[in-house]
């Protein structure tokens, strides 16, 4: 976690992260807590403080979608974050 | 609402009108097939559509079709089916008109050909080019021992005809590529993408939307397993949700990730009730919805996707991609699932599974790590090797490790070998630790082909996996 990011959380919400497929692999767990900052987030806001908290995501920016509360957000949508929310990070997986 | 409370009401008087055409049509008939020969009837029914229908509603005469258009075995067959409110006889005809395609005769494809050949679909062509190997048994439930050997794509079809010998089941043993995709899809109703990797299934997602069929997809890696519906019912197609392919380094297929077999096995089972109900007109609940199951967790969850893109490249508002693109260049990766032998080091780094044996034979002093997962190494090792798993060859502690196993080999010219399951990481160990281990005079070598080369080149007795 980037020692910028980490400053920011003293006041902030707490959500749950989960993740999927080759994530999962990536990071090495199914669900963590994370503190987010207050504010507003796009999409894009969160999926760079999810690659930023773990770069290890990194190689994978791009191909995994992000679901608060088992729904995508559409690009241009803004929301608050609220305490508990679960936000899920899913590549697609390709084996069968 | 309001015309549909106008037919509502009108209905009593059409019901009543219809019933008393019915029975006066019936009664031409009668009157026509007693009284007119076959051959003349025939003709009529030719050149005249209205006499076709009536001609149609005399063979409803038999006392068999008076209850359905399924036969008596049919009826005997589906009743289970044919008593569900919301299925009938209406969906179990609706069926048996359709036809299916399911790509992959896999862990996933084995599950769905036998379950919709079980509920009756009309047609199931099953597409695959690989043929059977032992490793696909604990999962591709449809193989046998004795077919070990043999093309999947049969070996599906014959377990599909065993159970449900009405149903017309169509083998295409090829490798489904953008010159012979859209001649195969466009002879079916229903695509069901049961796949092992990113290319096939860009060139499915893509064939489906040009040739306007509903696919079903899914797919399953470890303990977890996916499924969606695209392109079908305004729902979105795979390049809405995922425009670009995953680095293929990043992709990790069932032969490197392991798979149980009961995963796919879930995933298939859903991808055929899926297309039952597109088939029988019920819909589907997974357009524009991606299903999360983890088997380990014994979760089930259902994700909103995001909807149809507009600026989607191949169903958007200005389609860039008109035609099947080749998909092995746009994913740097092959449509198989079949891992690549990778060239990393130079052939001086480089030692042959029989130049290693002859090194053995000659006691020649030195350390072999084998840099295989754990679970791995249970499965078989080469003696005297030492365990170094390659996701962490680059931990202090490991490279610590690593040193004081190579301070202790006694003579000068210090030589250390890696080794892995087919020869890709053990030579990626190599270039990650040159580096740190210059300053102890040694030299890494990988072996070329690992494990799996050596059960192949050296001892036939070693178990492959």
């Amino acid at each position: 976690m980037s020692s910028s990011f980490r400053t920011l959380m003293s006041s902030g919400v707490k959500v749950k992260l989960l993740f999927f497929a080759k994530a999962r692999e990536l990071v090495g767990v199914t669900e963590t807590g994370l503190v987010v900052p207050n504010g507003l987030y796009t999409q894009k806001k969160l999926l760079s403080i999810i690659v930023e908290t773990f770069p290890v995501l990194c190689s994978i920016q791009g191909n995994f979608i992000v679901a608060l509360n088992e729904e995508c957000m559409d690009q241009s949508q803004s929301i608050e974050l609220k305490e508990g929310d679960q936000l899920a990070v899913i590549p697609p997986l390709s084996g069968g | 609402m309001m015309g549909l409370q106008e037919e509502e009401f009108q209905m009593p008087n059409f019901k009543q009108l219809l019933e008393e055409k019915d029975s006066e049509i019936m009664r031409l008939k009668t009157l026509l097939t007693k009284y007119v020969p076959k051959s003349e009837l025939d003709q009529m029914s030719n050149s005249h559509p209205s006499t076709k229908i009536a001609a149609s509603t005399a063979t409803l005469e038999s006392p068999e079709n008076l209850c359905s258009q399924l036969s008596k075995e049919d009826v005997a067959r589906y009743s289970r089916q044919l008593i569900l409110p919301d299925f009938g006889v209406g969906g179990q005809q609706k069926l048996k008109k359709a036809s299916v395609l399911i790509v992959g005769a896999g862990g996933l494809g084995c599950p769905a050909a036998i379950y919709l050949a079980a509920a009756g679909v009309g047609t199931i062509g099953v597409v695959d080019y690989d043929s059977v190997e032992l490793s696909n048994l604990h999962r591709q439930i449809l193989h046998k021992e004795h077919g070990v050997g043999t093309p999947k794509s049969l070996s599906i079809i014959l377990a599909v005809s065993s159970l449900n010998s009405s149903v017309k089941c169509v083998s295409h043993h090829v490798l489904l590529k953008s010159n012979n995709a859209e001649e195969v899809i466009s002879q079916y109703d229903i695509i069901i993408d049961a796949t092992d990797n990113v290319a096939s299934r860009y060139l499915l997602n893509d064939a489906c939307v040009l040739l306007k069929k509903p696919l079903i997809s899914g797919s399953a890696l470890r303990f977890e397993g996916q499924l969606t519906v695209y392109n079908f019912d305004g729902g979105p197609c795979y390049r809405c949700i995922h425009p670009s392919p995953p680095p293929p380094e990043t992709v990790t297929n069932c032969s490197d990730g392991g798979v149980l077999g009961v995963v796919p096995g879930t995933i298939g089972c859903l991808q055929a009730l899926e297309a039952i109900k597109i088939a029988a007109g019920l819909g589907s609940s997974f357009s524009g919805k991606l299903l999360l199951f983890d088997g380990k967790e014994g979760s089930f969850r259902k994700i909103t996707l995001r909807s149809k893109q507009k600026t989607c490249s191949l169903c958007g508002d200005n389609p860039v991609i008109s035609k099947l693109i080749d998909y092995e260049q746009f994913c740097g990766a092959s449509p198989t699932d079949k891992t690549e032998t990778l060239h990393l080091l130079d052939d001086c780094s480089r030692l042959t599974c029989q130049e290693y044996k002859q090194l053995k034979e000659d006691s020649s002093p030195h350390l072999l790590i084998d840099v295989r997962p754990p679970e791995e190494v249970a499965i078989c090792r080469l003696p005297n090797s030492v365990n170094v798993p390659f996701s962490k060859v680059e931990d202090p502690i490991e490279v610590e490790k690593i040193r004081n196993y190579i301070q202790k080999l006694d003579n000068k010219n210090k030589q250390v070998f890696f080794i892995c399951r087919r020869g890709n990481n053990s030579q990626r160990a190599v270039q990650l630790l040159e580096p740190k281990l210059a300053d102890l005079n040694v030299i890494l070598r990988d072996i070329r082909g690992g494990i799996q080369a050596w059960a192949e080149e050296v001892d036939t007795a070693f178990p492959i996996y």
